[in-house]
């Protein structure tokens, strides 16, 4: 529901920015979206079996309708612009109505429900130039369920997809060296950025940026931070004690192919920190950003 | 001064063995220790204790106890008022107005005012008179309760309190406070009869705050919430009779936990730490059993509580039925390294639960007894957990300790006896310190001392067997349980004490056997032995002439007389022989078994009986001897230089399968750089079945034959390819297998080997590039993720590997160093030292090993020129709030700068650290760093030796450490070895060479001025009896009107003061409060009235401007020469002092004195009575100077302390 109408809400903005109805197009957009969701309140509340209604509940509910409309929006935005998108994917809808607490789904069924009442089309004045691109075979007709001055389905050829794989690196020394090098290097930028926004001592007096050594300070109490293990080792205790060790033993070789390579991963995703974790990170993020694009 | 025979405590109670006798007039039963209040904020403690006494003389009008920094307000005998009178003569042991910088001088004062409020000699330094009221019912020998109130206000020994500056409450913050102290130090924080032979049954009582755990000896019978249920009372029950020496106390916001195996035995940790607690104490139910089942004798207490503190004063601190450990003992599981050594310090602290609290000993001279037994017992325990060869392996590390402590140092004695003041059968080892008192000695030698004395406990078990050594134990303890059963009996507590004779008299009962002459060899007398051995085959009479020859001339050695074994392995197997070693037999003939039958192929019989093929053809054709060994078993304190040809040392290390044996191979292949060598110890090192230790040992030793034969190296550097082998994958050998620490064994040698590869050095003394990059390859590969266990201590060595990689800075005439001509292999290794450091502040490693590590490698870098030499990186991380290795560390590295660039500067900063910094731990560790360090010694000349210096040093020892034994004998380690023992030579000579003895009538050189040797004698030619009767003049001006006088005024003094106790916020360290009750009877005790004036110290300087020198008049006419002390009459003072009190109270002081006396109370009345209310308070201090002159205070050093100012206020 929330998600046709925001099409539709959409839809009517873009049809809308050309109109010659009033003199001012803001207000003659916000009118128009206005009177559409007013259609959209009234033909649901029809649906829930009322007959009348009063005028202020009715602007009430168009009022509630509007800013979850908008909500949506918001925040679908803001996860495509965390991953570096500008097109909100079906995704960040998806996550945006989950977020909210909405049982994402229900929505296929609702949408097919039987009673459901068709809104017209809004009036549109000026139909927008679409220059006519090249058509390649047919597309795809819309289902029932999807009103028809709804935009046409994609090119057919625009479905197509060549999945690509690279082939996972085995070489037990390569993948070594370039997890040493790959931690050395997150290291040394950590603690080179630490050095930087923070106090330092150094060992020469005539230079202070070549080994920077991040000040020392003392702690209200020390015994804390030299027992305690850190959260990664305490991670990692957690992981060693459930993966054997022993077998790693003198079958070094050829069983590690596979843990290098999730270690790689793990490091690129997540950083030092929670290396390990995700199964496959590396193969999970690029079919999704294989999808959206 | 030790007293003369007369006084009966001090006996050599070695022949007359009837039991023990107390020093006391009284015997102690009970003592409550009440606290009512602590504050954490102001770091005070409010309390009372009171103690039940049996008077044991009809005439007891005095009761010494020990007490010391507590202020005592009030002390009440059976609820009447009694005066009493402090006098600590140990505030300041010489005077400051003394010039006298004189370390043999101070020693002995020290010592005479150590003895002067020794326990074990009766005395104290709280001396309470028993009111007159109560004479009658001492005459019946009736019961006297002792109450003091008392109160200690930021106290710097005995108690120390942890209070971190953070937001929140006390207990969120996880302040806590605990009792600590070396040897007998309880004195610090309660009054009581500080001695370990004082035993009597305790209850405890503390209140805290509602958040807080208060943990103490015995059971916990409840705890009690106040009204307002914002604080508890703890109360403790000890009714096994205890020393208070060994009572102890620690309050803090703890987590507990109840031991899973043991339900008495309860363990604490401060917040937070609960996970580290469980798994750190998880095994300690293993060392229970096994103690109990070898002693054959049930824990001896009701329970047992472990509490893990932060600044620990010592890592492990045992006391009755509760240890004290420090919190960096913890550990989680992924902790391999740390794991031995805390379990080591479990085990140890409750061997010692056995012998040293339960059992305690008679006097200071029976403390090898305990110290030797649970060491023994402890390493029975070591035998057993960590299997024979790591047993075998501690015991040679602990022999090589000892001996070459006492060779370099001079001798440990065990039993010293003091019977009669005879020093010549001891000619004194140590001359810059006491051993007669416990607190007086280096705690170097005090550490050598336990060595020793565990060590001398396994000769004895080598001489009677172990089950007779058990056996004694367990009579031991029976005995003593026996007695501590016996509540209303306290004089049978005394069976809970060990005597040297008494364990003796066991062993003999037990095992029928004469252990004597190994008790007076070992035991009565110091030193070791040096034995040369060497040998030649005589091949026509198939006889090996083995030539053992002795030191026993040098210091620290002795002459020993009696059997010796050899074990001479030769081809038909290995064969021991006891010889005689008697005074002039050097040569020993051994005849031998086996004729060199070389050619035969025979498996050869080792000791063991295991059956081993050899190749043969490295040995000597006509010889059939394999190796030598003098002494196997470790049977005598000695240090074994023997000679035998290199290939009968790798025959050795290659099929003797003694640990011991091994490495003593190893140490004597160094001289041999031959490839043989190298092929043998290669060949140790990779074997499996090998012992860890003797592998890593190898190591190093193939590092240095490597580097002797770096011409004729060939192959890679050694050990490179055999740690690829080991370590690396088989594809990639320069990468280093992913982490495995499952073997120890392979972790530990992992560990190892690089930093003994990076000891090698090429042709031209550099470290080869291939080592190196090895090592730095061995950083970059290194990978931790998939391992069980923390690498923290592998990634510190391999820092200690760059470290040792580092060679002097080949330099350009004083060139400053900068970064463009930095060596490019010190780039790299600096690169890596940043990284480490800077991750560490990120991802803290366990007891931050790598911060460490970092430390020492960036002072190498200094040191060798590569980088400037500047100590502020290093004080930085010395300051306090860093985690106390990483303290230590950067300290060790100041002290080391202080020594290579010579400055004042940073000398200085040590020497204030070592006054103010707040954990007594690492301020006994400066003091001890600079002396194994020192920046000069007394044979060298230095800019950085001045008056200035001596001065500090002198005050720092005088009366600057007085609050920790530790610490100021620490300070007097460090002064004798900066300045030695006569006067400094940077101290301007003394105006005058010459001093008049008025009193022997002769000119002595002026003693400040005599050089080492002599100044000795001259102490021992000064008879202390001689000048007894210096403090026997008749005091004409006593008279009784002056007495009333007094009185009245002290009674007053004491009312204002105990009206404004409460404001009493300023504090003077004295406490000596004195309350004094008009006296109207007993007229012998008048005239110490006068003579007690200046036998007190006080805390008021201008006592010093007012009364003349001490030492009578006569002495004044020849001393204008200022601070020229007379050693003859010092040693009499002290000599009166000790005498017992009875003898005192009957001599009044030198007329001369008491006359200055009266006169400065005299002004001293006119001037209060102006003042009396308006400057209540100053009159209230006024008062306490007064009140204490009245009640007399024999006092060693304290005839001085009168005149002077204490300086540690």
């Amino acid at each position: 529901m929330a998600d046709a109408a925001a099409t539709a809400g959409a839809a009517g903005s873009g049809t809308r920015s050309g109109s010659k109805q009033s003199t001012n197009p803001a207000d003659n957009y916000h009118l128009a979206r206005r009177r559409t969701l007013q259609v959209v309140v009234s033909s649901l509340l029809t649906e829930a079996g009322f007959e009348s209604a009063e005028k202020a509940s009715v602007e009430t509910l168009t009022e509630m309708l509007q800013s979850y409309i908008s909500e949506i929006g918001r925040s679908a935005k803001s996860y495509c612009e965390h991953t570096a998108r500008t097109q909100p994917t079906l995704s960040d809808i998806v996550v945006t109505l989950v977020e909210m607490g909405f049982n994402v789904d229900t929505l296929p069924a609702y949408a097919k429900r039987s009673q459901r009442m068709v809104i017209t089309a809004p009036p549109v004045t000026n139909q927008p130039v679409t220059p006519k691109a090249l058509t390649a075979g047919q597309n795809r007709p819309h289902p029932p369920h999807i009103p028809s001055h709804f935009p046409e389905f994609p090119d057919p050829h625009t479905y197509i997809k060549t999945p690509t794989y690279r082939e996972p690196v085995s070489d037990y020394q390569v993948l070594r060296e370039k997890a040493a090098s790959q931690r050395r290097d997150v290291e040394r930028a950590l603690t080179r950025f630490m050095a930087k926004t923070g106090e330092t001592q150094s060992l020469f007096k005539d230079d202070v940026s070549t080994f920077p050594l991040i000040a020392a300070r003392p702690f209200t109490i020390p015994y804390l931070t030299a027992l305690l293990p850190s959260e990664l080792e305490m991670q990692q205790m957690e992981e060693t004690d459930s993966s054997e060790q022993d077998e790693q033993t003198d079958t070094e070789n050829l069983p590690l192919h596979i843990s290098p390579v999730r270690r790689q991963g793990a490091s690129q995703g997540c950083g030092e920190g929670t290396a390990g974790k995700v199964a496959h990170p590396g193969r999970q993020g690029k079919k999704a950003s294989g999808g959206g694009e | 001064m030790p007293p003369t025979g007369s006084d009966p405590a001090r006996m050599n109670r070695k022949k007359g063995d009837k039991g023990f006798e107390s020093p006391r007039p009284y015997k102690l039963t009970h003592q409550v220790v009440c606290i009512n209040n602590i504050n954490f904020q102001r770091k005070s403690v409010v309390g009372f204790v009171e103690l039940t006494i049996f008077p044991t003389v009809a005439n007891l009008n005095r009761i010494k106890l020990n007490s010391k920094q507590c202020r005592i307000y009030r002390v009440r005998i059976n609820d009447l008022e009694a005066a009493f009178i402090y006098n600590d003569p140990t505030l300041e042991v010489c005077h400051s107005e003394s010039k006298q910088r004189n370390l043999n001088y101070f020693s002995n004062a020290y010592a005479a005012a150590v003895s002067a409020v020794d326990p074990d000699a009766g005395n104290g330094e709280l001396c309470i008179k028993v009111p007159s009221e109560l004479w009658k019912h001492v005459d019946e020998l009736k019961v006297l309760k002792i109450h003091i109130n008392f109160s200690l206000d930021q106290p710097k020994g005995g108690l120390h309190f942890v209070v971190p500056s953070v937001e929140g409450s006390m207990a969120e913050r996880g302040a806590h406070v605990f009792s600590c102290g070396y040897q007998n130090s309880t004195r610090f924080w309660f009054p009581c009869v500080d001695s370990y032979s004082e035993l009597c049954t305790w209850k405890l009582e503390f209140t805290v705050d509602a958040a807080m755990v208060a943990v103490s000896n015995g059971d916990l019978v409840e705890t009690v919430y106040t009204h307002d249920m914002r604080k508890k009372t703890f109360h403790y029950m000890l009714t096994i009779p205890t020393s208070a020496s060994n009572i102890s106390l620690a309050i803090g916001p703890f987590e507990i936990l109840v031991d899973p195996y043991m339900h008495e035995v309860t363990h604490f940790c401060l917040p937070q730490l609960l996970p580290l607690l469980k798994h750190t104490t998880s095994y300690l139910h293993e060392v229970f059993e096994f103690y109990e089942e070898i002693l054959t004798c049930r824990y001896p207490y009701s329970c047992f509580k472990t509490v893990f503190i932060d600044e620990a004063y010592v890592e492990v601190a045992a006391y009755a039925s509760m240890s004290i450990f420090s919190t960096n003992l913890l550990h989680s599981a992924m902790i391999i390294d740390e794991t031995p050594l805390t379990r080591r310090c479990l085990a140890q602290s409750l061997a010692q639960q056995f012998f040293g609290c339960f059992i305690s000993r008679m006097s200071w001279s029976d403390e090898w007894v305990l110290k030797g037994i649970s060491g023994y017992i402890y390493g029975l325990w070591m035998k057993k957990t960590f299997g024979v060869n790591e047993y075998r392996h501690w015991i040679k590390e602990e022999l090589d300790k000892i001996v070459a402590y006492e060779l370099k140092t001079g001798g440990v004695l065990l039993h010293p006896i003091f019977g009669g003041g005879k020093e010549k059968d001891n000619p004194a080892p140590h001359p810059h310190f006491s051993i007669k008192h416990p607190h007086t000695l280096s705690w170097e030698y005090y550490t050598m001392f336990q060595c020793k004395a565990h060590l001398v406990m396994r000769l004895i078990e080598n001489r009677i067997s172990m089950e007779f050594m058990l056996q004694v134990f367990n009579k031991l303890l029976s005995l003593a349980s026996t007695a501590s059963s016996q509540k209303f009996q306290s004089h049978m507590w005394s069976q809970m004490l060990v005597s040297t004779s008494g364990f003796l008299k066991s062993i003999s009962n037990v095992s029928g056997k004469d252990i004597q002459p190994l008790i007076k060899q070992w035991v009565d007398q110091s030193g070791v032995v040096k034995f040369y051995g060497s040998f030649a085959f005589n091949r026509k009479r198939n006889v090996l002439e083995l030539e053992i020859k002795q030191d026993y001339t040098s210091p620290g050695t002795q002459k020993y007389v009696g059997p010796l074994k050899v074990t001479v392995q030769e081809l038909d197997g290995s064969f021991n022989h006891t010889l005689q070693i008697e005074e002039n037999s050097l040569k020993h003939d051994i005849p031998c078994h086996s004729k060199s039958r070389r050619n035969k192929k025979k498996k050869i019989p080792l000791m063991n009986g295991e059956e081993v093929d050899m190749d043969l053809s490295a040995m000597d054709a006509d010889s059939p001897l394999l190796w030598i060994r003098i002494d196997p078993d470790m049977a005598v304190l000695r240090k074994v230089d023997s000679e035998q040809a290199d290939f009968m040392w790798q025959y050795q290390l290659r099929y003797e399968r003694d640990v011991v044996a091994q490495q003593e191979a190893i140490s004597a292949l160094e001289r041999f750089p031959t490839p043989a060598s190298r092929l043998a110890l290669t060949d140790v090192l990779e074997q499996e079945q090998c012992f860890y230790r003797v592998r890593m040992a190898a190591c190093f030793c193939l590092a240095k034959i490597a580097n002797s034969m770096v011409s004729t190296w060939t192959g890679p550097p050694a050990m490179k390819s055999l740690f690829t082998r080991m370590f690396c994958c088989k594809t990639c050998p320069n990468i280093v297998k992913t982490n495995n620490f499952m073997s120890f064994q392979s972790y530990f040698l992992q560990k190892t080997m690089p930093v003994a590869m990076a000891l090698l050095r090429d042709v031209h003394n550099l470290c080869p590039k291939e080592v190196l990059t090895f090592i730095l390859d061995l950083i970059k590969y290194n990978d931790n993720r998939k391992n069980k266990f923390s690498d923290n201590y592998y990634r510190a060595e391999m820092i200690d590997a760059l470290a040792n990689s580092v060679t002097p800075a080949v330099s350009v005439n004083n060139e400053v160093r900068t970064l463009d001509n930095l060596n490019p292999d010190v780039r790299l290794i600096l690169e890596e030292i940043t990284r480490f450091l800077n991750m560490e502040k990120l991802l803290p490693s366990y007891r931050h090993t790598i911060t460490v590590s970092c430390l020492r490698a960036i002072r190498v870098l200094q040191k060798n020129g590569h980088v400037p030499s500047d100590p502020s990186l290093f004080k930085s991380y010395a300051e306090y709030g860093h985690f106390v290795d990483i303290r230590i560390a950067a300290l060790e590295a100041v002290v080391d700068y202080t020594k290579v660039d010579r400055s004042y500067e940073e000398l200085q900063w040590l020497l204030t650290m070592v006054q103010n910094d707040p954990v007594p731990y690492v301020r006994h560790k400066i003091l001890n760093m600079l002396t194994k360090n020192p920046p000069f010694t007394k044979s060298m000349e230095s800019p950085l030796c001045n008056e200035a210096l001596v001065d500090q040093l002198w005050k720092l020892m005088n009366s600057g450490t007085s609050h920790d034994w530790r610490l100021r004998c620490g300070a007097v380690d460090l002064y004798f070895t900066l300045f030695g023992l006569s006067r400094p030579s940077c101290l301007p000579l003394p105006e005058l060479g010459l001093v008049l003895n008025l009193k022997e009538k002769k000119a002595v050189l002026n003693p400040t001025i005599i050089p080492e040797a002599i100044a000795g004698n001259q102490e021992a030619a000064v008879n202390p009896s001689s000048h007894t009767q210096l403090v026997g003049f008749q005091n004409p001006f006593s008279s009784s009107q002056d007495e009333e006088e007094i009185d009245m005024d002290t009674v007053h003094d004491s009312q204002a003061f105990i009206s404004h106790h409460l404001n009493m916020l300023e504090r003077p360290s004295t406490p000596g409060l004195s309350k004094y009750r008009p006296a109207n009877s007993r007229s012998a005790l008048i005239p110490q009235h006068s003579a007690g004036c200046d036998g007190t110290p006080t805390t008021k300087p201008q006592w010093n401007m007012e009364l003349p020198r001490k030492g009578t008049g006569i002495h004044v006419s020849v001393s204008h020469l200022e601070g020229k002390e007379q050693p003859p009459l010092e040693m009499s003072v002290h000599a009166a002092a000790a005498a017992p009190l009875s003898v005192f109270g009957k001599e009044p002081a030198s007329s001369k004195h008491s006359e200055h006396h009266h006169h400065h109370h005299h002004e001293h009345k006119k001037k209060k009575k102006k003042h009396k209310h308006k400057h209540k308070h100053k009159h209230r201090r006024d008062g306490r100077e007064r009140g204490r002159g009245p009640l007399a205070f024999p006092s060693p050093a304290g005839g001085r302390s009168a005149r002077s100012p204490s300086l540690s206020d």
